[in-house]
């Protein structure tokens, strides 16, 4: 463990209920803990329903023990696993240093208002968040999980995509030893996915 | 008066709600929106829609008489007692089992199987009736299944969502039963076809019953149930005027009922229907006063006359001239229908302009509204 | 989930505070846990069932939260250490059993009962704050403030439970309860429970004396007498605590989840040098003395917690009969409206309310950025309402119903109940749940609906259970509809599980918490035998499931009941792969036209469906369909089509 040049460092997680939200910030968190630091995660959830917007919050400090939610506008790193996600977790906690991390593969919202209007146009959303952020990086999570053969594996390559620009105290080393407690039956495909994450990810321009 | 075409909520707000509905058809069997159930026209979802197929062919909206007589007859609406007409003759089938099934003469069966036999149409849609004697539709496809339609449930039944249910890409050339209802609805259908339906090309052949009214299904059900037991029944029949009866067959016996007590288990939109003689279609048939087992026929088109003509040649028919007096008769019934119906119009809007949903020309509409209702027509 | 009984004491772990309640459990050497599963509580009993062979403790998932705190006193009756978990509408249920166990007293063992509020009733139907049932009845109460807290206090409230001989409550909220902080853990200690009932047969005592409430106003007293001891003791407990100035501006007293947000709002208005905190975890009996002194050293005083103003309102009161000459504190709270009595508290309400007092000035982020967020449209950040999960047999169970009253065509409606299905009420199950109170009041309303028709009353009424809501709470209701010739139709919605709170086993499952082989109650056996016509249907069916539905309903008199089964598809996805291919003809899909007018996207609305605007038509999200095939049924085109995957 290492003090921290901020703490603590604000993150949020951001995603549709169903994408496994939890588990990346318990692989996150469960590392953070193993390197000594404390680390808070709070959940805004529906449940086990899926389909809504779901949010963890995680701060991590190398001092004490903070509360489960981050105050408005007080994000230091974004984890956006959807788009629309991402913004929405900008409009309310991002501010003008927030680095954020986005995939961009969309997950269409039930159309409850038989408008039909469909889904905002992505580079439109992607514009905004990269305006919203000091910093954006963006990684094909969802499609490269696919090619992988299991959209679950997007988790992975998101979390590897934010340890390669050192945006959470945590090396791939620290890692392993969690996705072996957690996932003892797919390492391999977890690791892969990890350092998938790392050589995928680019700056969003 | 309403001219717009509008959607699924105004069809329950305007017509089935407010007790007008035919229980044709033409707004079933199309969409997953509405549904025939129990003798009643349900919407199982709302359909955002302001503009629909339901609304449009409903024979109880704006419907254009003078468009639906031009698509079917080449002619604008005359307004006269029984319709375009190319001749009338009385008629009955020439093989006495079809007639001991039929209801009066067999004429609509005579002709329904040659037409399959003759290979004019492929399927004919018609009624047949359920264990529990509710009509229902059916597709028939031999002069058989013709057969096994054959009798008259004078309880209204959706006709329409039979075609409506056929396959959209079918190709059968097709020949249906309809009462006056359904024929307006239907031709409304061939007047601006649906996209998405079976192609009204198809409909090769319309055969209209002569009808004053018919009755309630879910209501007349009831009455069914409580004083006859449906599964017995063998026949029904209104003996022509001046019976004033209702008969029921049930074996050999035959059960009456007087028909002033079953004309309480009519719809009430009926008394709002101007047609007797189901004057858009090609041929149209009902019983011949004082000549038992016989059918008048009205033949009202090309294809009608075509039909009628191979049948009398291959003697499927036998046919006669109607007596003179017969036809007086049935042209008076048919007009104090079309003045009644009128007159009922006014009484509910309250607004000598304003017919529902009869689109006439003013012209009409003061002859028709000038006319006396004196004697009882029809049955 | 983490391993809640590894022995590795000293060591670091990531806890949900639920699971750290459960650890603290086993330190404190419990050797009996009973629970009825209630968001946010269920995760306590849970990782207690994973460990519970393996450290030989008896752990059952009780039928309702009744039967479990009768269960869990017995055990304490016989001497045995019981914990007893549920959410606050389950302490609603049991009051009365509490009002009389305080009477009674316990046994040699001590008895925790682990209540789980819900502030902001994320998962519930309502908000209520447990802490006043301490006051009302007499009951010492804890809540913990991190999740250390939630761990360590239960050897501490054992010991409480166990001087004093009452039973006792540790409250907590979902913020504590369901987030996850660090747990240092300590040891686990090997206990041989031994049980046993003694009967005071005292030979010089005048007759034997069985636990009892009577003569109640005596051992009313009796508990009021204990309770002044239990506030003693509480006065010297580590678990309150006070940081801060020796004279601060403005002192908070606070606890739970309050603890945290009030140090991060000190935290984030860098004011450590004006505020102090004093921190409480034992709520009740109030440490007056402690509390007294904090008093008397600031003038501005804000309570900080969760829901009710319990705090404020009982050291208000005591601050009442202060004598004149003693000192005034100026109060806030929620009295004031610095801070809301509904909806749960947050770092920014805690930072609001105390700028207010303080008037201090503090704006989070730059003007500029400010501008970017407001110029956000509406429509790239559109709501996402929660729906049934792809594949959810709800979703199908629902469109039966709906089409079934809609061709009865008498303005038929549901009374709904607690779970997923709860859902209903929106356009998840097509609006088609319009009255929704407690566990089991869906049937009671129905009895009741069923009663009306010499009041002019013709609407068929249906009444929508879940599995384990039936055996929780429907059966009773059941019989009184039968019994007392009630029209209306149940329909459980049999999914094999608690699903909406994590699949707990119910009566009808197969195992017992423990693992062990259950002997399975059957709900239809129950139901014919109560009286009552059973159908059983498959909701994917959904043309039979319509006609059975439709036909109960027409049955229009006594109580009758459908049973909907179908295994939930979060079950089903975990053991068995999609059985469908699911596919979409774009020739044959009539999108927006007359005909259809999306009735897949706009009416039934699965996740796994999307609707592409730009192309007209629907599409299959396959990463999200789970491929139910159900839709393929519900095309009026046949453009869904699903092809079996061998
Ligand atoms: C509701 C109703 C009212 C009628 N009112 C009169 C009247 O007032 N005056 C009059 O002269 N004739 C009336 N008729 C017509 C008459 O009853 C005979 O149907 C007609 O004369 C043809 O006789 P047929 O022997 O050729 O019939 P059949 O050869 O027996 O054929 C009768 C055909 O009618 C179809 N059909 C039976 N029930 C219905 C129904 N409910 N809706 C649509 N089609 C049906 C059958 O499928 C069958 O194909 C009415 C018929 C109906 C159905
Ligand atoms: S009359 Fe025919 S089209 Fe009109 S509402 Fe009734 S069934 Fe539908
Ligand atoms: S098959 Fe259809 S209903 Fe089932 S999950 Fe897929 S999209 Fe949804």
């Amino acid at each position: 463990m290492k003090n921290l040049s901020k703490d603590p460092i604000n993150l949020v997680v951001a995603g549709v209920g169903g994408q496994g939200n939890v588990m990346v910030s318990l692989v996150i968190g469960n590392a953070l803990v193993h390197e000594g630091y404390f680390v808070t995660i709070g959940e805004t959830y529906g449940s086990s329903q899926r389909g809504g917007s779901v949010m963890s919050h995680l701060k991590i400090s190398a001092e004490k023990q903070f509360s489960p939610l981050i105050p408005e506008g007080q994000a230091d790193v974004v984890l956006g696993m959807e788009p629309v996600e991402t913004l929405r977790v900008l409009k309310s906690f991002g501010n003008q240093n927030v680095v954020t991390v986005v995939n961009p593969r969309p997950i269409h919202p039930v159309d409850f208002t038989g408008s039909g209007s469909g889904y905002p146009d992505i580079q439109s959303l992607l514009g905004q968040i990269k305006s919203m952020s000091a910093r954006a990086y963006v990684v094909n999570a969802t499609d490269e999980a696919l090619k992988m053969g299991n959209a679950m594996l997007a988790n992975m390559i998101l979390i590897g995509a934010l340890l390669k620009n050192s945006l959470i105290p945590l090396s791939e080393d620290a890692l392993v030893p969690v996705i072996k407690d957690m996932f003892p039956k797919a390492v391999a495909a977890n690791t892969k996915a990890l350092k998938a994450g790392a050589d995928l990810v680019s700056i969003l321009n | 008066m309403v001219t717009k075409t509008k959607g699924i909520g105004d069809l329950f707000k305007e017509i089935i709600d407010k007790g007008l509905c035919t229980v044709c058809g033409a707004c079933v069997g199309d969409c997953p929106y509405v549904v025939f159930y129990r003798g009643k026209i349900r919407m199982l979802d709302f359909c955002n829609r302001t503009e629909g197929h339901c609304y449009e062919y409903c024979p109880r909206t704006f419907t254009d008489l003078d468009a639906i007589s031009n698509k079917i007859h080449g002619t604008s609406y005359t307004g006269d007692e029984i319709g375009t007409v190319k001749e009338v003759l009385m008629a009955r089938a020439g093989d006495s089992k079809t007639r001991a099934k039929a209801q009066y003469g067999g004429t609509v069966s005579a002709l329904l199987s040659l037409a399959l036999d003759n290979g004019v149409i492929d399927a004919a849609i018609l009624s047949k009736n359920t264990d529990d004697k509710l009509p229902s539709g059916f597709v028939a496809r031999s002069s058989a299944q013709v057969l096994e339609g054959a009798g008259s449930n004078y309880m209204a039944y959706p006709a329409l969502e039979a075609l409506n249910g056929m396959p959209r890409d079918s190709k059968d050339r097709l020949g249906i039963v309809v009462t006056p209802c359904q024929a307006i609805a239907l031709a409304k259908m061939k007047v601006s076809p649906p996209s998405q339906r079976v192609s009204m090309e198809n409909v090769r052949l319309s055969i209209g019953l002569f009808c004053t009214w018919a009755l309630a299904y879910d209501r007349f059900f009831e009455f069914i149930k409580n004083n006859v037991s449906p599964a017995k029944i063998k026949k029904f029949d209104i003996p022509p005027p001046p019976a004033n009866r209702f008969d029921f067959y049930i074996g050999k016996e035959v059960e009456s009922f007087p028909l002033d007590g079953i004309r309480n288990y009519r719809m009430s939109t009926c008394a709002y229907c101007l047609d007797m003689t189901a004057e858009f279609t090609d041929i149209s048939l009902g019983s011949v006063e004082g000549i038992e087992g016989w059918n008048t026929v009205i033949v009202r088109t090309q294809q009608g006359m075509d039909i009628v003509e191979e049948a009398k040649k291959k003697g499927v028919l036998e046919i006669k001239e109607l007596p003179a007096q017969n036809l007086v008769h049935l042209k008076d019934a048919a007009l104090i229908k079309k003045a009644r119906a009128v007159q009922a119009i006014v009484e509910r809007t309250g607004d000598k302009n304003d017919l529902m949903y009869l689109g006439i020309s003013d012209n009409l509409k003061g002859k028709l509204l000038s006319h006396r209702v004196t004697a009882q027509g029809g049955h | 989930m983490p391993n809640i009984d590894m022995d590795a004491p000293g060591s670091n772990q990531l806890f949900i505070g639920n699971e750290a309640m459960a650890r603290g459990a086993l330190e404190a050497g419990i050797g009996f846990a009973s629970a009825y599963p209630g968001t946010p509580s269920s995760e306590i009993l849970g990782s207690l069932s994973e460990v519970a062979k393996k450290r030989d403790i008896y752990v059952e998932w009780s039928v309702n939260e009744k039967v479990a705190i009768e269960a869990g006193a017995a055990a304490s009756f016989a001497g045995v250490r019981a914990l007893v978990a549920m959410k606050m509408n389950g302490l609603n249920t049991v009051i009365d059993f509490l009002s009389t166990i305080t009477l009674s007293g316990i046994g040699k063992k001590g008895i925790v009962v682990m209540v789980g509020d819900d502030p902001s009733a994320h998962s519930s139907s309502n908000e209520t704050d447990s802490r006043p049932v301490s006051k009302w009845l007499d009951i010492p109460l804890v809540e913990p403030g991190d999740f250390q807290e939630a761990k360590d206090m239960m050897p501490f409230l054992y010991g409480i439970s166990e001087e004093f001989g009452t039973i006792s409550i540790m409250r907590s909220v979902t913020r504590i309860a369901h987030a996850r902080g660090n747990i240092k853990l300590g040891e686990i200690p090997k206990i041989a429970h031994k049980a046993r009932f003694e009967q005071y047969l005292d030979p010089a005592a005048p007759m034997p004396t069985p636990i009892m409430c009577v003569p109640s106003s005596f051992r009313h007293m009796f508990q009021h007498m204990r309770m002044d001891k239990v506030r003693e003791k509480f006065e010297s407990c580590s678990f309150n605590r006070y940081v801060g100035p020796d004279k601060p501006d403005l002192l908070i007293i606070t606890a739970g989840s309050g603890w945290l947000y009030s140090q991060d709002a000190v935290n984030a208005l860098k004011a450590e040098n004006r505020i102090g905190i004093l921190k409480l975890g034992t709520l009740w009996p109030l440490p007056e003395k402690l509390i007294k002194t904090h008093l008397s050293k600031a003038d501005k005083v804000i309570f900080i917690e969760e829901t009710d103003p319990f705090l404020e309102g009982v050291i208000m009161e005591y601050t009442a009969g202060f004598s004149p000459e003693s000192k005034r504190n100026l109060f806030y709270g929620k009295h004031t409206r610095h801070l809301n009595s509904f909806g749960e508290l947050t770092p920014d309400a805690v930072i609001k309310a105390i700028t207010s007092v303080l008037d201090i000035k503090y704006a989070p982020r730059d003007a500029e950025y400010m501008k970017k967020v407001e110029a956000v449209p509406q429509g790239h950040v559109m709501d996402r309402l929660l729906t049934f999960c792809p594949g959810c047999p709800h979703r199908a169970s629902f469109w039966a119903i709906k089409n079934a009253l809609a061709m009865d065509g008498r303005n038929g409606f549901v009374t709904g109940d607690i779970g997923c299905y709860t859902m209903a009420l929106g356009p998840a199950g097509f609006f088609q749940t319009r009255t929704h109170q407690c566990m089991g009041a869906g049937a009671g309303l129905a009895n009741g609906f069923g009663q009306l028709s010499r009041f002019g009353f013709n609407q068929p009424v249906v009444s929508v259970v879940g599995d384990s809501t039936f055996y929780h709470s429907i059966i009773p209701a059941l019989v009184n509809g039968v019994h007392n010739h009630s029209n209306f139709t149940l329909v459980i919605l049999d999914n094999g599980a608690t699903a909406m709170t994590g699949f707990q086993p119910h009566p009808g499952t197969e195992l017992t918490a423990m693992g062990e082989p259950a002997a399975q109650i059957s709900m239809e056996n129950i139901c014919r035998a109560i009286g009552a016509r059973v159908e059983i249907c498959d909701p994917f069916d959904l043309k039979d499931t319509t006609r059975t539905i439709l036909d109960l309903v027409e049955q229009d008199q006594g109580a009758r009941v459908a049973i909907m089964r179908r295994t939930c598809e979060l079950v089903r996805q975990k053991k068995e792969k999609k059985p469908y291919k699911m596919q979409i003809d774009p020739d044959k899909c009539l999108g927006e036209d007359c005909g259809c007018n999306r009735l897949c996207t706009r009416v039934f609305r699965c996740p796994g469906l999307i609707w592409d605007a730009a192309a007209g038509k629907t599409r299959i999200d396959e990463v999200i369909c789970t491929a139910c095939g159900v839709c393929a049924d519900i095309c009026p085109e046949g453009a869904i089509t699903k092809e079996a995957i061998a």
